[in-house]
């Protein structure tokens, strides 16, 4: 009987946790959701066109289902290269199926390196010997 | 100009990578705990189950691929919308497009 209300008590307490996280995930969620609308807006405009708002709330549902499914795949391949940390080579992995995506993932994945040590504002210790390895397993046309 | 305001933010990103990583991490952690129970050699999995995180260029760089998302379904949606001869984005121009956009990404 107690060990039953224990078990019960133990419930209620995951419940609590779980809700509590469901709340910062809507903050969350909120905030991804103002960022798909004014990406999306801007787009429209862009060629001419208004969207309706059912649209675009759909489309920032859409995506953040992509970013759920997203980070589930970097921790995979990050987990799959032995690593804890996500690189930026596991982003641009998670795009192999699209060339053109990959590619210009690609592009500016060299963008930001080429970036970094000009500006060293964040004093990151990323070891050179990283940058180097990611740049032998990159091969990229210069187009 | 344009540009700049218009992707997401960063730590935005990142806060929504580390909840879900967090997440799954407790449930590996609770998985571990189950199984520890059944077998009693849980002993020193806890180091494999440290948190995953990311780079902050790789963050970046996911922000960049969510942002061609939702910018290629607006365009492919606009393009259909405009050889429908509509000004207005509907739900129909949305769904002609979705499977392919959906197999592309």
């Amino acid at each position: 009987m107690e060990k039953a209300m224990d078990m019960d008590m133990e419930m209620e307490r995951e419940e609590e946790e779980e809700e509590e996280t469901e709340s910062v995930s809507d903050v969350l969620r909120d905030r991804f959701r103002l960022s798909t609308i004014s990406i999306a807006e801007a787009e429209a405009k862009r060629n001419g066109m208004e969207i309706s708002e059912p649209i675009v709330a759909c489309i920032s549902d859409l995506a953040f289902k992509y970013a759920e499914q997203l980070a589930k795949d970097l921790e995979l391949f990050a987990q799959h290269a032995s690593r804890k940390i996500v690189k930026m080579e596991d982003v641009i992995l998670s795009a192999h199926r699209n060339e053109h995506l990959a590619t210009s993932l690609r592009s500016l994945c060299d963008d930001l390196k080429a970036k970094e040590p000009q500006s060293e504002r964040k004093r990151k210790k990323t070891p050179r010997k990283e940058n180097k390895a990611t740049t032998s397993v990159v091969h990229i046309p210069d187009n | 100009m344009e540009d700049e305001n218009n992707t997401f933010d960063p730590d935005l990103i990142h806060a929504i990578f580390k909840l879900l990583w967090t997440r799954r991490a407790l449930e590996r952690e609770r998985n571990d705990v189950a199984d520890a129970l059944d077998c009693e050699v849980g002993a020193g999995t806890s180091k494999k189950n440290r948190q995953t995180s990311a780079n902050g260029k790789a963050i970046k760089l996911s922000c960049e691929l969510l942002r061609i998302f939702i910018t290629e379904a607006v365009q492919r949606a606009a393009t259909i919308a405009e050889a429908e001869g509509a000004s207005k984005i509907e739900a129909t121009h949305l769904e002609r497009i979705l499977p392919q956009l959906l197999l592309d990404f």
